[in-house]
C-alpha cells in the first residue's frame, strides 16, 4: 500500500504525458482518417473509404500551382535569410565588436515582436517606400523574420568552435575570404542544415505575413484558408493530409540533423 | 588538418607564390579576377572591417528598425497617404483608442485572454515537461520528446483545421458522446472561447514544452533526492526544489507563448465567434479595405506592442528578478 502512494506522483505524470499526446495527436488523426472517407460532408461516423479525394487533389491546378509558389518563396528566403544570419553572427562573434549584446536584441527584435504587428509593420514599410506587394515582398517579409533564428542557430554552433581553426588556416597563408569558405562555413555546415530547412518550414507555413504582403498568387496556407473559410469538404481533409505528411518528414529530418551538429 | 597536404607540394605545381587548394575554391583563390576583387578585400584589414560591419548593421536599422519606426511615425499622422495640404502630427489616433469601447474592449479582451492561455498552458504542460526530463529513462527520452514535437511540424492553418472538425457540432467528440448515450444534441463548442482557447492552446504549448523541458533537465536529481532523505514529501519537495530551479524555464516559456498568444490571427478569424473579437482582428481590419484608416491602425499597433512587450518585462522582473534572456 505505501509503494503504491509513493508511485501515485509517478502515475499521476505518465498520465499526464499520454494525455497530453493523445491532445496532440488525435486531431490530426482524425483529421487524416477523414480524408479516406467517401462521402461528400465532412462528419463522423465513416462508413465508406475511398482515395478518390486524393486522385483530386493531385490534379487539382490551384493546389499544385500553390505548392510550387510556396516552394519557391520558401527557397529564396532560406538563401537570403542564411547569407544575412551568417553575416550578423559572424559580426556578432568578431572580437573586440562594441555593444555585441545590443546588435544581438536588434537582431532578435523580429522574433519577439507579435507576429500581427510584425506583418503590419512591414506592409506599412512597404508601402513607404513604395515596394508593390507580392512575390517580392512576401519574401522580404519571411526573412526579415527567419533571419533572428538563423543568428541564434549560428551563435550557437560558433561558440563551440575553438578559435585556433581560422588562426591556423590564417598563418598557412589562407586569406580571411579563403579562411572563411573552406574553415568556418565546414564548421557551421550540421547547425546551417538544420537552420535552413526551420527556414523553409516557418516560410511554407506562414500566413499572416503573406496574408498582408501578397499579391494575387494564393500560397498553399492562403488556399487552405480560403478553402476552411469556404466550407467543408474531404478534399481539403487530403490537401492537409498530404502537405501535413510531407512537412513532417521534413520537420524530423531537420531535428535529426540538429541533434547531431550538437552531439558531434 | 583543415589544409591539404598538396599544400606542401605547392611550389613545383605552381608558379604563383601563396597556397593552393583543391577544388572550385583554389581555382577561384588563384584566379587573377578573385586577386582584383575579394582577394583585395580580403587582404585589406580596413575593408575586410568595412564589409563585415556595413551589410549587418545597414540590415538591421532598415528592416528590423525601420518598419517599427514607420508604424510610430505614421501613427502620429493625421492621414496617410499624406493630404495634400501637408501633414499634420497628432496624438488623436491614440486618443480614440482610450476613447472607443469599440476598440478599448478587444484590446483588454485580448490581454486577458492570452493570459489565462499563458496559465492554463503552464499548468498542463508542467507535469508532461517534468515527466519527460526526469521521469522517461535518458535513452527514452528522445523519442518521447519527438512523439510531442511531430504534430507541430504540421502548419498552422492545419492544425487550426483538425481542431475545427474535432469540435464541430458533427464532430469528432460529439459523435462519440452521442454514440455512447451521454447527450442527445450536440455541445456547441465551436466559435466560442473554449474553441479559441483549446486551438491557441494546440497551436503553442510547443514553445512553453521546449524551454520547461530544458530547464527541468537540467536540476541534478541529487538535489531532489537530498530533499527527499531530509524529509520532504513530493509536495514540498515539488515546491521548495524542483519548481524555484526551473525558474528560468517558466519564464522563457510563459513570455514566448504570451507573445505569440497575442498576436494569433488565423486561429481567431477561423475557431472564434462574434463574440470573441479580439484584438488582432480589428487592428487587420483597419488595414484592409479602406487605407485611411492606416493611422489608427498603426496607432493601435504600437499600443498593442508596447503593452504586450512591457508585460513581457514586468513579469520578468518580477518572477526573474535578475535579468534572463528570452531564447
Amino acid at each position: 500500500m505505501r509503494s503504491y502512494f509513493s508511485d501515485f506522483p509517478k502515475t499521476a505524470l505518465q498520465a499526464s504525458y499520454w494525455l497530453f499526446v493523445i491532445y496532440l495527436l488525435l486531431p490530426l488523426a482524425l483529421m487524416m482518417a477523414i480524408s479516406f472517407k467517401d462521402a461528400n460532408f465532412v462528419a463522423f461516423p465513416i462508413d465508406k473509404w475511398t482515395l478518390k479525394w486524393y486522385a483530386q487533389v493531385l490534379q487539382d491546378k490551384q493546389f499544385l500551382e500553390a505548392c510550387l509558389y510556396s516552394i519557391f518563396i520558401a527557397l529564396m528566403t532560406t538563401l537570403f535569410a542564411t547569407i544575412v544570419g551568417v553575416w550578423i553572427a559572424l559580426l556578432i562573434t568578431t572580437e573586440g565588436m562594441i555593444a555585441r549584446s545590443v546588435i544581438f536584441a536588434l537582431a532578435c527584435l523580429p522574433a519577439v515582436v507579435p507576429g500581427l504587428i510584425n506583418a503590419i509593420s512591414m506592409r506599412i514599410f512597404i508601402r513607404v517606400l513604395d515596394i508593390p506587394t507580392g512575390t517580392g515582398a512576401i519574401i522580404l517579409g519571411h526573412t526579415v523574420h527567419a533571419v533572428p533564428f538563423v543568428v541564434i542557430m549560428v551563435l550557437t554552433r560558433l561558440r563551440s568552435m575553438p578559435n585556433n581553426l581560422v588562426d591556423a588556416a590564417r598563418d598557412l597563408g589562407a586569406d580571411s575570404f579563403v579562411a572563411f569558405m573552406r574553415v568556418t562555413l565546414p564548421y557551421l555546415a550540421p547547425a546551417l542544415a538544420g537552420g535552413m530547412v526551420f527556414c523553409v518550414l516557418t516560410s511554407i507555413d506562414d500566413f499572416v505575413r503573406t496574408f498582408f504582403l501578397g499579391g494575387y498568387q494564393t500560397t498553399l496556407p492562403m488556399l487552405i484558408f480560403a478553402k476552411v473559410q469556404g466550407g467543408m469538404s474531404p478534399e481539403i481533409n487530403a490537401m492537409a493530409t498530404l502537405v501535413l505528411i510531407v512537412t513532417a518528414a521534413v520537420g524530423l529530418y531537420a531535428e535529426h540533423l540538429t541533434r547531431r551538429s550538437r552531439t558531434r | 588538418m583543415m589544409v591539404d597536404s598538396s599544400m606542401t607540394d605547392t611550389a613545383k605545381v605552381s608558379p604563383r607564390a601563396g597556397p593552393s587548394y583543391a577544388g572550385w575554391i583554389g581555382k577561384l583563390a588563384n584566379s587573377p579576377i578573385y586577386a582584383a576583387t575579394i582577394g583585395l578585400i580580403a587582404n585589406s584589414r580596413m575593408a575586410r572591417l568595412v564589409l563585415l560591419l556595413a551589410i549587418p548593421l545597414i540590415w538591421i536599422v532598415t528592416l528590423h528598425i525601420g518598419p517599427i519606426y514607420q508604424m510610430a511615425r505614421i501613427s502620429i499622422m493625421d492621414n496617410y497617404p499624406p493630404a495634400p495640404g501637408g501633414t499634420v502630427y497628432t496624438l488623436d489616433n491614440y486618443r480614440l483608442f482610450f476613447q472607443e469601447p469599440l476598440y478599448f474592449m478587444p484590446f483588454l479582451r485580448s490581454i486577458v485572454f492570452a493570459v489565462c492561455v499563458t496559465a492554463t498552458t503552464l499548468v498542463v504542460v508542467y507535469p508532461v515537461a517534468y515527466y519527460v526530463a526526469k521521469v522517461v529513462k535518458p535513452e527514452n527520452r528522445t523519442r518521447a520528446l519527438l512523439l510531442l514535437l511531430t504534430p507541430f511540424w504540421a502548419g498552422e492553418l492545419i492544425r487550426t483545421f483538425s481542431v475545427i472538425m474535432f469540435l464541430a457540432n458533427r464532430g469528432a467528440v460529439n459523435v462519440f458522446l452521442r454514440e455512447i448515450g451521454f447527450i442527445d444534441r450536440p455541445i456547441i463548442m465551436l466559435y466560442n472561447y473554449f474553441s479559441l482557447s483549446f486551438g491557441v492552446i494546440y497551436l503553442i504549448s510547443l514553445f512553453m514544452l521546449l524551454p520547461l523541458y530544458s530547464a527541468i533537465e537540467k536540476i541534478p536529481t541529487s538535489l531532489v533526492d537530498a530533499a527527499a532523505d531530509l524529509g520532504a514529501g513530493p509536495w514540498a519537495r515539488f515546491r521548495r526544489v524542483i519548481l524555484p530551479l526551473s525558474r528560468d524555464g517558466i519564464i522563457s516559456g510563459c513570455s514566448l507563448v504570451y507573445l505569440t498568444s497575442i498576436g494569433v490571427f488565423a486561429a481567431p478569424l477561423l475557431l472564434g465567434g462574434p463574440n470573441s473579437t479580439i484584438f488582432p482582428e480589428i487592428i487587420a481590419s483597419l488595414f484592409h479595405g479602406s487605407s485611411d484608416k492606416w493611422p489608427e491602425g498603426a496607432a493601435f499597433s504600437i499600443l498593442m506592442l508596447a503593452v504586450s512587450l512591457s508585460t513581457v518585462g514586468l513579469f520578468m522582473r518580477v518572477v526573474g528578478g535578475r535579468t534572463v534572456k528570452l531564447m
